[in-house]
């Protein structure tokens, strides 16, 4: 990123996303998608902060969901107390309330955490998660165990008529929060901690001697995330009524771990495509099949392989093409490259649901899909998954073998031009 | 005393098996860099191959081709897995075996389901070894000690002995200068990724029936040894062989004391133990016990 | 006359491996100090050590008459001592200019902040511009850092480390693999960029030493064995004999001038 003044580009984007947020209830109607939105906005809060970490900082946690969590945690006995009369605060502002409390638990653990970077800071952020799991298990009279903490959203004086009773208010108290972190976590990419955030990232040896405590700056820089993590965990209390001990486990902060990194950790608006695949993967993919953790995995492996910089690296590549008006020339490669990638899928999502239903807890050994049934005890089908996902792949290598080359060609031809 | 000394005897059983898995994975995170996020899922193939193996032949084959497998899996996926990510650098390294740890754990759960299987101690290993007044000492966890002791052993006296130890050892601090000589190193690592991915399969094996085989398992067992990592200091064998001692005996008394301190057990304290230990570490000690390096 | 630099029997041993052999030494302020000395004499290793990048075995180093001895690199930068890298470090993954103003922050007072607009800050940007123009890297401002030449790499270098003006400046081989007119350039480039400064610097190249430097020290396998002015050095028959002659012959024949 190079320094730029305040663009008009920005602004358009800035407006565009706040349409978005604004309209995207009425473009997708419906109590099912509502929910889905829902869980899309405290995602892409908690992803953005995360990549406050992994991206600009440098830092690969496999803790964040603890000051998330413990967010939900005091928001929950915040919204409680409301309840019994023995607390005041507006419904709206209580993500205030889970933002200073993940701060806080940022300024504790953080402390630890921070005093090493790179390998042994994701293993010590682990640690910490596990810590504070099995301390959520320990006292039950706080974080009421394994069940957790239940609450009702709709208590004291409607906030300007507001009771978030209805789903579409609680969307859009999410909504209006995410945009605020959003553009919140934008500026602070933008002052001088966050550019030496970037420097430390990059080169922390450099940062010292320009002065600069590397620990000091990646502390900060975790307090500062642990802000926006508990906004987004508080989030999620409001719009679930319940805080339990997976708020705090090892499962969400992998769940925002893949989730940024799907998305894309180079890019500042990289966790945002990533929170809602991967909202779509749970919410609407867990509906249809158990494995739906499995695709998730695979599909997380494969970006870590082919394309470490996320989706938003992969949409970013096409730009330039586009803008030479080249990109035609790969629509049929892509689409090709596509077909194969879609056959192979095939193949696979057979194997794996048919060995789902040879395994005990399968209902039924007959596998149903599109309208057709098969019977994983025969041998056949095994057979013809076998050779559709064998024959996707193979047609897929040669498809991406072309793909690269036409794309290799054009990019020479566009540095050429660019030197002429 | 003969319950101090039952669970001492415990505690070091444990603390060995530990150490199988943490030695495996330091070696790997000192020779390549790579730290495997997915090294307690190959523990718990260990203990799922030996399951199936045993209860198809039984539990000596299995003893020694679970390992083995799990040891071949290893290979392939630094072959064709790390090797294609070692470009990105070690967080992209770090992340591929996060998400390897996903899918094996994803495909147990579709292979053996969600709960537990019944994989036992063999009817030979069962039963006291000892008895010291009103305690008995199990045959198999002697049985477990044996094992872990002569594997070590044997890995330690191949490592300092034979060519591929040396050259092993060389390739840990000088690579290049060992690939100039003419060792393939590219293929050291893949012996020694899957040399330490066998070892934790052996540990399931061995653990897999003193404990319990489940899906589980794995997410269970993975922060201990990191934390035994941390602890000992990153990448040191004999930091990584005091904290695997220290945890598995600290877990084993914690877990069979009735102390109670302000309320609490001591015994519900102990899954946050180990976790307390690293963070007083980190703050008193950052190196870790043995640790030279920093940052 | 103070002393930017003091050290006091400095030693610095790496296991049961000598470097330093007891190195004391006081630079003055405002002048250009050279060290010189064969390869593995320890040159690089004394700069580690005043810098804060290693921990001094034994003996004490002071900044301007204050004890810096074994302080973290950030803590001894903040007290006005600056230093570059023989090999090149520098943010490869950042634009030319947003290297430069990685040295001028903290100095600058911004500190941590995270309240300021860092494109908003004026004092910020206009002595980047600054540095820039100096380092004659103003037309290459928004190229990354990784993509400039080799030459244009080693001036981002110094002008990373000037840019936060500070007050004691070293400088470790600025010169090392330029071609003769790249050395001519960045002989004249560290003299203006340390005009009214302290300047140390390691160099391997006798004519960049003898033109540029006030003072000379001779380290020769972590002793020191000489220090005085240009002239003093060259005359110094234990200097010669030691090490200079040789080397003299050498610079000669590759300079044509300083005989």
């Amino acid at each position: 990123m190079t320094y730029q003044p305040l663009n008009l580009g920005r602004w358009i984007i800035w407006g565009g996303a706040a349409l978005l947020f604004a309209a995207a209830p009425h473009l997708f109607p419906g109590g099912f998608a509502l929910t889905m939105l829902t869980q899309m906005g405290v995602m892409i809060l908690f992803a953005l902060s995360y990549n406050m970490l992994l991206g600009q900082g440098g830092m690969l946690s496999f803790g964040h969901a603890v000051y998330s969590g413990l967010g939900a945690y005091v928001t929950v006995h915040a919204l409680n107390q409301i309840g019994a009369g023995t607390f005041y605060l507006p419904v709206p502002l209580l993500p205030l309330v889970g933002g200073i409390a993940g701060l806080a638990f940022g300024l504790l653990f953080g402390y630890v955490t921070t005093k090493r970077a790179g390998t042994t800071f994701a293993l010590i952020s682990l640690g910490i998660g596990e810590m504070v799991f099995a301390c959520v298990l320990m006292f039950p009279g706080f974080f009421g165990g394994e069940a957790g903490i239940s609450t009702n959203r709709m208590v004291g004086q409607p906030f300007l008529g507001l009771t978030f009773g209805p789903g579409i208010q609680v969307y859009y108290l999410v909504a209006l929060w995410c945009f605020l972190g959003m553009a919140g976590m934008f500026a602070l990419t933008q002052t001088p901690l966050g550019r030496m955030a970037n420097a430390v990232r990059d080169n922390p040896e450099r940062a010292e001697f320009v002065g600069y405590n590397t620990r000091h700056v990646r502390f900060l820089q975790l307090v500062l995330s642990s802000f926006f993590a508990g906004v987004s965990g508080a989030l999620s209390c409001i719009n679930f009524e319940i805080v339990s001990a997976e708020n705090v486990s090892a499962i969400r902060s992998g769940g925002v771990l893949l989730a940024t990194f799907i998305g894309g950790v180079p890019f500042f608006f990289g966790p945002v495509i990533g929170a809602i695949v991967f909202v779509f993967f749970i919410v609407a993919l867990s509906g249809f099949t158990k494995a739906w953790l499995l695709y998730l995995g695979l599909f997380f492996v494969l970006i870590v392989v082919y394309a470490p910089g996320g989706i938003a690296s992969l949409i970013l590549m096409q730009f330039p093409v586009i803008r030479a008006g080249r990109w035609r020339e790969l629509a049929l490669p892509y689409a090709l490259a596509a077909l194969a990638g879609l056959v192979a899928l095939a193949g696979l999502i057979g194997l794996v649901e048919m060995v789902y239903r040879l395994s005990d807890q399968g209902v039924s050994t007959v596998l149903q899909l599109l309208g057709m049934s098969f019977d994983a005890r025969s041998a056949p089908p095994w057979i013809a998954f076998g050779a559709i996902l064998a024959a996707g792949l193979a047609s897929l290598r040669a498809a991406a073998r072309r793909v690269g080359e036409r794309w290799g060609a054009i990019q020479l031809e566009l540095q050429a031009q660019a030197a002429a | 005393m003969e319950f101090f000394l039952v669970q001492t005897l415990n505690g070091i059983s444990y603390g060995l098996l530990l150490f199988m898995l943490s030695s495996g994975l330091t070696l790997v995170f000192s020779l390549m860099g790579v730290l495997n996020f997915a090294h307690a899922s190959f523990y718990m193939l260990g203990a799922y191959f030996a399951f199936q193996v045993s209860a198809k032949i039984g539990f000596w084959p299995a003893l020694v081709a679970a390992p083995l497998l799990v040891g071949a899996i290893g290979m392939l996926v630094e072959r064709w897995g790390l090797r294609q990510v070692h470009k990105h650098g070690h967080v992209a390294e770090l992340l591929f075996t996060f998400g390897l740890a996903y899918l094996i754990e994803e495909a147990v759960h579709l292979i053996w389901g969600r709960s537990a299987v019944e994989y036992r101690v063999p009817a030979e290993l069962d039963g006291p070894l000892f008895r010291i007044i009103g305690s008995q000492y199990p045959i198999y966890r002697g049985f477990m000690m044996l094992v872990s002791v002569t594997v070590l052993v044997t890995i330690w006296l191949a490592l300092t002995r034979t060519r591929i130890g040396l050259v092993i050892q060389a390739a840990l601090t000088h690579p290049q200068t060992v690939e100039a000589l003419g060792h393939n190193v590219p293929r050291v690592f893949m012996l020694v990724f899957g040399g330490g991915c066998a070892l934790a399969g052996l540990a399931g094996v061995i653990g897999g029936n003193a404990f319990v085989t489940e899906p589980g398992m794995a997410a269970a067992v993975g922060p201990i040894i990191f934390v035994i990592v941390v602890v000992g200091g990153m990448g040191s064998l004999a930091g990584a062989f005091v904290a695997s001692l220290l945890i598995g005996c600290m877990q084993t008394f914690a877990v069979s004391l009735d102390w109670s301190l302000a309320g609490i057990k001591i015994s519900q304290v102990a899954p946050v133990l180990p976790y307390l230990l690293m963070v007083l570490l980190l703050i008193f000690r950052p190196k870790g016990l043995m640790g030279t390096r920093e940052g | 006359m103070k002393s930017a630099i003091e050290l006091r029997d400095v030693h610095k041993s790496f296991g049961t491996t000598k470097i330093i052999f007891g190195v004391s030494l006081q630079i003055r302020e405002g002048e250009r100090h050279a060290i010189i000395g064969p390869n593995g004499a320890g040159k690089s290793t004394l700069f580690n050590l005043i810098s804060g990048r290693y921990e001094v075995s034994a003996g004490r180093i002071l900044l301007h008459g204050a004890d810096i001895t074994n302080l973290q690199p950030f803590e001894i930068n903040r007290k006005g001592l600056s230093r570059s890298f023989q090999v090149t470090n520098i943010f490869h993954n950042m634009s030319v200019y947003e290297n430069v103003r990685c040295g001028v922050l903290w100095p600058a007072g911004y500190r941590y902040s995270f309240w300021h607009r860092v494109g908003g800050l004026r004092d910020v940007r206009q002595r980047a511009e600054e540095v820039m123009e100096r380092i004659g890297l103003a037309r290459r401002r928004n190229t990354l850092a990784g993509t400039l030449t080799y030459a244009e790499q080693r001036a981002l270098e110094i002008g990373v480390t000037i840019a936060g003006g500070a007050s004691v400046v070293l400088l470790d081989e600025p010169t090392a693999g330029m071609s003769r007119t790249e050395t001519a350039q960045v002989v004249e480039l560290i003299r203006s960029v340390t005009e009214g400064r302290t300047l140390v610097m390691v160099e391997h190249h006798m004519g960049v030493v003898f033109n540029l430097a006030d003072r000379i020290s001779v380290l020769v396998y972590g002793e020191l064995l000489a220090t005085g002015t240009p002239e003093e050095i060259r005359a110094n028959p234990a200097v010669q004999e030691a090490y200079l002659g040789a080397l003299h012959k050498e610079a000669a024949r590759a300079d044509g001038s300083h005989a």
